[in-house]
């Protein structure tokens, strides 16, 4: 196993990086090249070599859960609380995808910011290394309370990459409101992973311990554990809805899913990187590691799928009618974690995984093109102020056209068959008797229409017609460092679908479905079985009564594709001209609602500026006015009166030391003569 | 001796601070305040107690002589160390020191005099932390205040005397009925010493006798209540919290340090001692009202925090909801509970102690402490504006820092405790401050540190030199290196709350 022996590192490396670089943005601002960007690279793309290798030794069978680091010994029967390290296909995959796209954000900001000549480099690259060493220390994380931790540590690394520009207004108000939606969120995580500690006595992911294994033995009654006065599987919805707060937050799912957009105020590196491809995806990727948990709960099952689909179509809406390239981005990020929500809730474990890693792929190129665009814009996102840009950023355009197609899941790009995939999922489990399930698949559905519009819209408005300002008929050119994360994303944009081809499968019996072999075995390691989506199959037959129906899966793939070509075409219709209009005025009043996002965000600040905060100003004058007066109305009537207080105050400190000296020799006789002591 | 040669040195260190010219008496102090602090690692590393230092555990370093007799009952000097007092000890020492340092560039007269203070309220501290004898104890405790009430009242703000009044006065009332119950209980006990583990010892086991007409029970009940309320205006608990909001904002920043770091936690540590430790079915009893006391203190703390202007008002509020969650894992009587409170007593005095501090950092640079008087600070003083940052997400409980450790130990405890009817329902709601805490810290550094540079008081305002930062960087690693190793001094506190416990839960 001398892979994992080296697992560690695929954290500590980037975690150095980090520290170099705050060394360096104290002493030494100047010492290092390229402020920084060369040990984040090097860091990140060690992790990226040692996940390789991680990857290897799980495909050969290889699984370890394992304690690296005890952060609190048990005493009794108080548990032990640890860093442990989990490695299985699901990590395995997810430390490939994240070491992945953080060593291609590295270089792409090379371009973005070195060559922009940003100031403050150490502590941008010192922000991206304790990033990408936190969000590898939750893929990792062994157990719940490991993974609230890193999960928070991300949030702080969000919150300082959203603020980096912190002398403007904008950013330090985003990065605000991102930690502290996400904090709403984690606060319901919190009290989960204490719940769970009470519980279940551990909150370790894998293994007979474990806590999923110890309710799955609850439930058949051969365990037993404190429900708190609740039935036991009412108990244990309860635990799941309250770290599927966390989940909500991070991923930003509705109602918590109004900071995402601002956050988009950070450097677009850190777009793509934190808020498209990685901890975004932290809350997703949580579900789908407790996964043996919620498949034991039909009730959280329902939310989340219900939650995902409202939310992928919910923001798919509002991408219609943004006019910065960014912001349509943003809201097409929340709408395709909706889908992997859909997925999971649907129990499609290996479709949301599939789509986890598709989006992560296609959804850091789109944002790596929006960059690449942005600096040739010279930093104006504005899509009207675009155009024509596809003949002066070749490069730049044919891979922000592959992810496009991605997005918008035209076959044979990567999108198309994940997406087609968590659909598909919910539709037969539906059909299997769920009308929540049919009803969040019916969301899903419509949202695909939108997508497919929006994105070509993006694409249309922002690379196709004329130029329609100087800026757009001159554009800055960009270098190396963004052109080739571009094509390695292209790449992986255009062809990471065939993993997992389910409709082609069906059809002609071949290739395989990798991923879904990739996550349906334990490697004949008998601790893991748990943690195989062979055993969550059973655990939704048996416990959240899911059933499917057979159907097959290429009629709904080319339904599915059928509305994306629809949405693509409508697009094409409206904007492809040299010079296209803005048709969003003819939505009337819908576009005003859509462009201010359904007011979510002023019924959020509403909320803090006019009820918390009057409430805390009340609470104020109530403390100043009655608890305080009452103390000084109290002194003022007591033996201290104000008046006789003033002639004891002669300012002389040998007086008030006779006095303190006095009160206490007092204050002792006047006990001991009650007490007897000098009978 | 151990202890006792620590006294006497830093007793010693405060009379030849007075006897110091002030252009020397920063530096000197400095120094000399070293020397407990070396001690106390030195305690610390020789650390060899085991249990409840007042139930039957191994005293470390225990040190007993008979001083006189009152009235039969035996007084000694009794000191000694256990697993909860030692890291409250070390707490006192680390941030004398740097207390002192960051005094440097805040304190401009009558420095010697100044730093004596500071040093003889660091001897009263360690003998607060280390004695074992109540009236031994008692007069540490009634000392502190003396030192404590003229670094306010000559070296504070504009309202410095009515605030050093108000402390004063409001503390020593409270020491009077804390004093009285407790005297009434060890009358009615059947001992004859004033030793704190032969009166635990006393009220944990045996049936104490009526007093003055009060049935056992009732002595019990009223006398917890008394000794409650009276450590409780210490830590501060609402509604007895309105004294130290103004005596932060008056006293000196390396004041405020002091008082928030050290000097609430002596309320907290002696609620620990006396009412959790000696009258744990009567604490059981009340469980309800204690932890609705906790909750209200930690939501109502940070709503008020969060109507402040004044940075200093900010944190002074912000520490009446931490310790909130002190008296939560007191009442949960859990090993993580009781620990964690102990634990989140060290942990928030070095993040309080922190806070206190870069505020008093960039008063010193800016003369002002409002919100709306400044902003972009982080574009003049970038290290004093990173460290600041971070001790903020260190108060909002930031993991792999200490105060995530405190608060989550407290949590984790709390929540299954049986002792606390509806222990899930207390534990969510108090998490709640945690929301409140992120939203008033970030809310304030978004108005001061960032966003473009402006300074209503004109004054020109450059990076904080060496001195000043210095302090803030050794207390930030402490920080971090509790947050990620949390057994430095948790696996002691573990072993010592351990006899204490009752009930169940983790």
């Amino acid at each position: 196993m001398a892979a994992f022996d080296f697992a560690p590192l695929i954290v500590l490396l980037p975690f150095t990086s980090f520290f170099v670089a705050v060394a360096a943005a104290i002493w030494r601002p100047n010492i290092l090249p390229k402020g920084g960007a060369l040990p984040g690279i090097a860091a990140t793309a060690g992790s990226l070599l040692v996940s390789l290798w991680v990857a290897v030794e799980v495909l050969g069978g290889g699984r370890t859960a394992e304690t690296v680091y005890v952060w609190s010994t048990g005493v009794g029967d108080a548990p032990e609380l640890v860093f442990s390290l989990l490695l299985d296909p699901l990590s395995a995959l997810m430390l490939l995808i994240v070491s992945l796209v953080a060593t291609l954000v590295h270089v792409f900001s090379l371009g973005y910011m070195n060559d922009e000549d940003e100031t403050g480099l150490p502590r941008y690259y010192a922000g991206l290394g304790l990033f990408t060493a936190s969000m590898l220390g939750f893929v990792v994380a062994g157990n719940l309370l490991m993974a609230f931790i890193f999960f928070e540590l991300v949030g702080l690394c969000s919150y300082l990459l959203i603020g980096f520009w912190f002398r403007e207004a904008g950013p330090p108000s985003a990065a605000k409101k991102a930690f502290l939606v996400t904090r709403f969120g984690d606060y319901f995580f919190l009290v989960g992973v204490a719940g769970v500690f009470a519980t279940f006595g551990s909150a370790a992911f894998a293994g007979p311990e474990s806590f999923p294994a110890v309710a799955e033995a609850a439930l058949t009654g051969e365990a037993s554990v404190r429900t708190f006065g609740f039935g036991t599987q009412t108990w244990f919805s309860v635990l799941g809805f309250l770290i599927l707060g966390g989940v909500v937050g991070k991923s930003a799912q509705y109602p918590l899913h109004t900071w995402l957009p601002d956050a988009m105020e950070g450097p677009t590196p850190v777009s793509a990187l934190i808020h498209a491809a990685t901890m975004v995806a932290a809350g997703v990727y949580l579900i789908a590691r407790i996964y043996g948990f919620y498949a034991l709960l039909p009730t959280v099952l329902a939310a989340i799928a219900l939650v995902g689909g409202f939310t992928a179509l919910f923001a798919a809406t509002m991408g219609l009618v943004k006019r910065e390239i960014k912001q349509v981005l943003a809201y097409s990020t929340i709408s395709q974690y909706g889908y992997m929500m859909l997925g999971l809730g649907a129990g499609g474990y290996v479709a949301a995984t599939f789509h986890l890693m598709t989006h992560a792929f296609f959804k850091a190129l789109l944002f790596l093109g929006a960059g690449s665009v942005i600096i040739a814009m010279h930093h104006n996102e504005d899509m009207w102020d675009m155009g024509g840009l596809r003949k002066r950023m070749p490069v730049t355009y044919v891979t922000f056209l592959a992810g496009s197609l991605a997005l918008a899941g035209i076959v044979p790009f990567a999108g198309f068959w994940s997406k087609d995939e968590v659909l598909y999922e919910a539709l037969v489990h539906g059909l299997g008797g769920s009308p929540i399930l049919l009803a969040a698949y019916g969301m899903g559905l419509v949202a695909v229409l939108f997508t497919g519009f929006y994105t070509f819209r993006m694409v249309l408005l922002t690379f196709h017609g004329d130029p329609r300002t100087e800026l757009a008929r001159n554009p800055h050119g960009v270098g190396w460092n963004v052109k080739a994360p571009l094509v390695v994303l292209g790449v992986l944009a255009t062809t990471a679908g065939f993993l997992n081809m389910v409709p082609v499968h069906e059809l002609l019996g071949f290739p395989p479905e990798y991923l879904h072999d990739w996550l349906a075995h334990d490697g004949g390691r008998s601790a893991f079985a748990g943690l195989t989506s062979e055993h969550y199959g059973e655990l939704l037959h048996d416990w959240a009564g899911y059933s499917t129906v057979e159907l097959s899966a290429i009629l709904p793939g080319l339904v599915s594709l059928g509305l994306a070509l629809l949405g693509a075409g409508g697009a094409y219709a409206l904007y492809a001209g040299d010079d296209p209009e803005e048709h969003t005025e003819k939505l009337g009043a819908a576009k005003t609602v859509l462009y201010n996002n359904y007011y979510q965000d002023e019924y959020q600040v509403w909320l803090t500026d006019s009820v918390v905060k009057p409430l805390s100003r009340t609470m104020d004058t109530f403390d100043q006015g009655v608890v305080d007066g009452t103390v000084n109305t109290v002194s003022s009537v007591s033996l201290f009166s104000g008046r006789r207080l003033r002639r004891i105050q002669t300012g002389v400190v040998s007086n008030y030391a006779v006095l303190l000296t006095l009160g206490l020799t007092a204050l002792v006789l006047v006990v001991g003569v009650l007490g007897g002591w000098f009978a | 001796m151990i202890i006792e040669t620590l006294l006497a040195v830093t007793g010693l260190a405060a009379l030849v601070t007075f006897l110091v010219p002030d252009e020397y008496a920063g530096r000197a102090a400095a120094v000399f305040s070293v020397l407990p602090l070396l001690g106390s690692l030195l305690l610390w590393a020789r650390f060899n107690g085991a249990g409840n230092a007042l139930v039957d555990g191994d005293v470390a370093f225990e040190s007993a002589a008979p001083w006189m007799t009152l009235g039969g009952y035996k007084v000694q000097w009794f000191v000694g160390l256990d697993g909860v007092s030692l890291p409250l000890v070390v707490l006192t020492t680390v941030l004398t020191t740097l207390a002192i340092i960051s005094a440097w560039s805040a304190i401009d007269e009558r420095q010697s005099q100044f730093y004596a203070l500071i040093l003889f309220m660091e001897t009263t501290l360690l003998g607060v932390f280390t004695a074992l004898d109540f009236l031994l104890w008692f007069v540490f405790w009634e000392a502190v205040l003396v030192p404590m009430y003229f670094l306010i009242g000559v070296w504070g703000g504009p309202r410095r005397k009515y605030a050093a009044i108000k402390f004063f006065v409001y503390t020593n009332i409270a020491s009077l009925a804390m004093f009285i119950a407790f005297v009434a209980l060890v009358l009615a006990a059947p001992v004859e010493t004033f030793s704190l583990p032969a009166v635990a010892a006393a009220l944990r086991g045996e049936q104490i006798a009526g007093f003055l007409g009060l049935t056992p029970d009732l002595l019990r009940t009223v006398a917890f209540v008394a000794m409650f309320v009276g450590f409780g205006v210490k830590v501060p608990i609402v509604p007895f919290h309105t004294w130290l909001p103004d005596a932060h904002v008056e006293a000196p920043s390396p004041v405020s340090v002091l008082l928030a770091g050290v000097l609430l936690k002596m309320g907290t540590y002696a609620l620990l001692r006396y009412n959790f430790t000696m009258l744990p079915e009567t604490a059981a009893a009340l469980a309800v009202p204690i932890a609705a006391v906790a909750v209200v203190s930690v939501l109502y703390g940070a709503m008020l925090a969060l109507a402040q202007e004044d940075l200093k008002r900010i944190v002074a509020y912000s520490s009446v909801s931490s310790m909130g969650y002190v008296i939560l894992g007191l009442i949960a009587y859990t090993l993580y509970g009781v620990g964690g409170a102990t634990f989140q007593m060290v942990a928030h005095g070095l993040i309080s102690g922190l806070m206190f501090m870069s505020v008093g950092v960039i008063y010193h640079a800016t003369h002002t402490r409002m919100v709306g008087d400044m902003s972009g600070m982080a574009d003049r003083m970038p290290v004093t504006t990173g460290i600041l940052v971070a001790g903020a997400f260190g108060y909002m409980g930031l993991p792999l820092m200490a105060g995530f450790a405190g608060e989550f130990f407290v949590f984790v405890g709390s929540f299954g405790s049986t002792t606390l009817p509806f222990a899930p329902i207390f534990t969510a709601v108090a998490m709640f401050g945690i929301v409140v805490v992120a939203g008033y810290l970030l809310l304030a550094m978004q108005k001061t540190l960032f966003g473009p540079f402006r300074l209503d008081t004109d004054y020109e305002v450059h990076g904080a030199p060496l001195r000043d930062t210095a302090p803030l960087a050794v207390l930030l690693l402490c920080i971090v290196a509790l947050g990620v190793a949390p057994d430095l001094f948790f696996g002691m506190i573990k072993d010592a709350v351990g006899p204490i416990l009752q009930g169940g839960g983790l």
